[in-house]
């Protein structure tokens, strides 16, 4: 499903995020990116929905070579990405049931689906209690669900998530990572990206550790620290 | 289709008015330059017209010192058209022009207030095979008997077709700097909505809407700020310069101001569609910023 094959990314001003990273993630996979911050998590996961370009390598999504996709060909690259932040990014005048469709609004989905798919997103994520309520008078653990519920409305087979617990407590960390779960479960490819330990360690799933842009570790059943790769 | 279409307009319109004072500016502007911009096309219109009935062809005009018989008047025209250099020689008989000059000035004048009698002498055009000669064969026709005066100015029109020129020029650099100035004011204010719905825009590139439709929203806006400004300025340029007309007419009957309904309606047309076309490029121009920042 998703390739990357020598991915080097280094920043004008000189400063390198990644080298040579090899990985293949499979159909259906549920995978986590460790490491600490400024590993390159984030810039690996942007490179994915061509946010960013490698300056090396080759990104792969889908049987399609990002690389090569011009400016007139990435909406279509994103739409089968799903995509959730620590920050949510969710519009602060709109409700929650908005906020979902208009993810399918500006992709031009025929008005008479947007009704029928946001309210499965939203049944989805358990929201559909608060689909009039703003952005303000949610929680943190229902904001990440809006945010989720957005990014799966369009049923995109793979979804990223960029410390989707970074802002939440514990207990509702478990909850987002267990609605992932489920979210890979119905045939999507899963990354999330985390440096919170616990849920890693609790999910025993693929995990890749970063380290300064270097890949050190991918590991299947894997915990949030263990062996180096040999090589790294 | 439709609903997308909606969808435009209507996130237009709400952020013309979230931003109600710079809309009202950016209008303001494209109204002040649309106006001078229709102004300046009418007076050049209006010289131009000025110009070509000054230039009716005539290079020299002979009055007659006393009233003529036709054979008279046929001997003095061959007498004329003997002279080398000219062209041909018209006689209009001073009834003739007394009756042309009285249409003409009928609506504007009432003639037989001022005057009771036909003041107007019987009157040679002269048309020159070579305008150069024009001194030479004015002196020539002065000393026909008969003929009291040659009317002659052969620089005349060449001096006010100049002077049109130059004011065609200068005008033309005023409406394109006014358009730039206009352009800037309508990309800074649509800048502001695109930077207020910055989240909006990361969020629609995300989920995958495509550029052109990231862009219509505000391109729309700009139109509809083009719009506003060409409209009102179109009505301001039709009652100022209908005003004028009326006074200037009046003051100065001999000048025929450009009263024709098609070119006029030309020049509103082209007001709009410049209005319209400032608005777009605008919009275009600040949402495409953003586009590219974020790449």
């Amino acid at each position: 499903m998703i390739q990357l094959i020598g991915v080097t990314k280094t920043y004008p001003n000189g400063v390198g995020a990644l080298y040579d990273i090899n990985l293949h993630v499979g159909k259906e996979e549920f995978m986590f990116i460790v490491g600490p911050s400024g590993a390159g998590k984030t810039t690996l996961l942007r490179m994915l929905y061509k946010e960013e370009s490698p300056t090396m390598g080759e990104v792969i999504v889908d049987r399609v070579k990002v690389n090569n996709l011009t400016a007139e060909q990435v909406p279509y690259l994103r739409r089968n990405i799903g995509v959730v932040f620590q920050d949510y990014k969710l519009l602060p005048k709109r409700t929650v049931y908005e906020n979902v469709a208009f993810a399918l609004q500006v992709t031009g989905t025929p008005h008479f689906q947007v009704r029928r798919r946001v309210m499965q997103a939203l049944e989805l994520v358990a929201l559909l209690r608060k689909a009039n309520s703003f952005p303000d008078e949610l929680s943190g653990g229902e904001k990440q669900r809006t945010c989720i519920a957005r990014a799966i409305v369009n049923n995109p087979p793979i979804l990223l998530a960029d410390e989707p617990t970074g802002s939440l407590d514990p207990t509702t960390s478990w909850d987002i990572i267990q609605l992932l779960d489920k979210i890979n479960k119905r045939n999507t490819t899963v990354l999330v990206a985390t440096h919170n330990k616990s849920i890693v360690d609790g999910m025993k799933k693929r995990v890749v550790a970063l380290e300064g842009g270097r890949m050190i570790r991918d590991q299947q059943l894997g915990a949030y620290s263990g062996e180096r790769l040999s090589n790294a | 289709m439709l609903s997308t279409l909606t969808f435009f307009i209507s996130e237009s319109f709400i952020s013309l008015r979230r931003n109600g004072l710079m809309t009202m500016v950016a209008v303001g502007t494209i109204t002040v330059s649309l106006c001078i911009f229709g102004f300046f096309l009418l007076s050049i219109i209006n010289m131009s017209n000025i110009v070509s009935n000054l230039g009716t062809k005539v290079d020299l005009v002979a009055y007659a010192s006393q009233p003529l018989t036709d054979t008279e008047a046929e001997n003095v025209r061959l007498q004329i058209s003997r002279i080398d250099g000219v062209k041909e020689a018209k006689w209009i008989s001073k009834d003739k022009a007394w009756k042309d000059f009285k249409e003409e000035f009928s609506d504007r004048l009432k003639l037989e207030e001022i005057v009771d009698s036909n003041p107007l002498p019987d009157t040679f055009f002269v048309k020159m095979l070579n305008p150069e000669l024009s001194a030479k064969v004015s002196k020539e026709i002065a000393r026909i008997s008969l003929i009291e005066e040659v009317g002659f100015n052969p620089n005349l029109v060449d001096k006010i077709e100049t002077l049109v020129e130059a004011f065609r020029i200068g005008g033309l650099m005023l409406v394109f700097l006014l358009s730039l100035a206009t352009l800037l004011i309508v990309v800074n204010t649509i800048r502001l909505t695109v930077l207020a719905r910055e989240t909006e825009i990361v969020i629609m590139r995300l989920v995958g809407a495509t550029r052109s439709f990231i862009r219509w929203p505000f391109i729309i806006e700009g139109i509809i700020l083009g719009m506003l400004g060409s409209g009102i300025s179109i009505v301001i340029i039709k009652f100022t310069y209908e005003a004028i007309i009326v006074r200037l007419q009046n003051a100065l009957p001999f000048v025929t101001l450009f009263t024709n309904h098609f070119w006029i309606g030309c020049v509103y047309f082209l007001v709009a569609i410049v209005g319209v076309l400032l608005g777009m490029l605008g919009g275009y121009i600040s949402v495409n910023k953003q586009l590219k920042e974020e790449n």
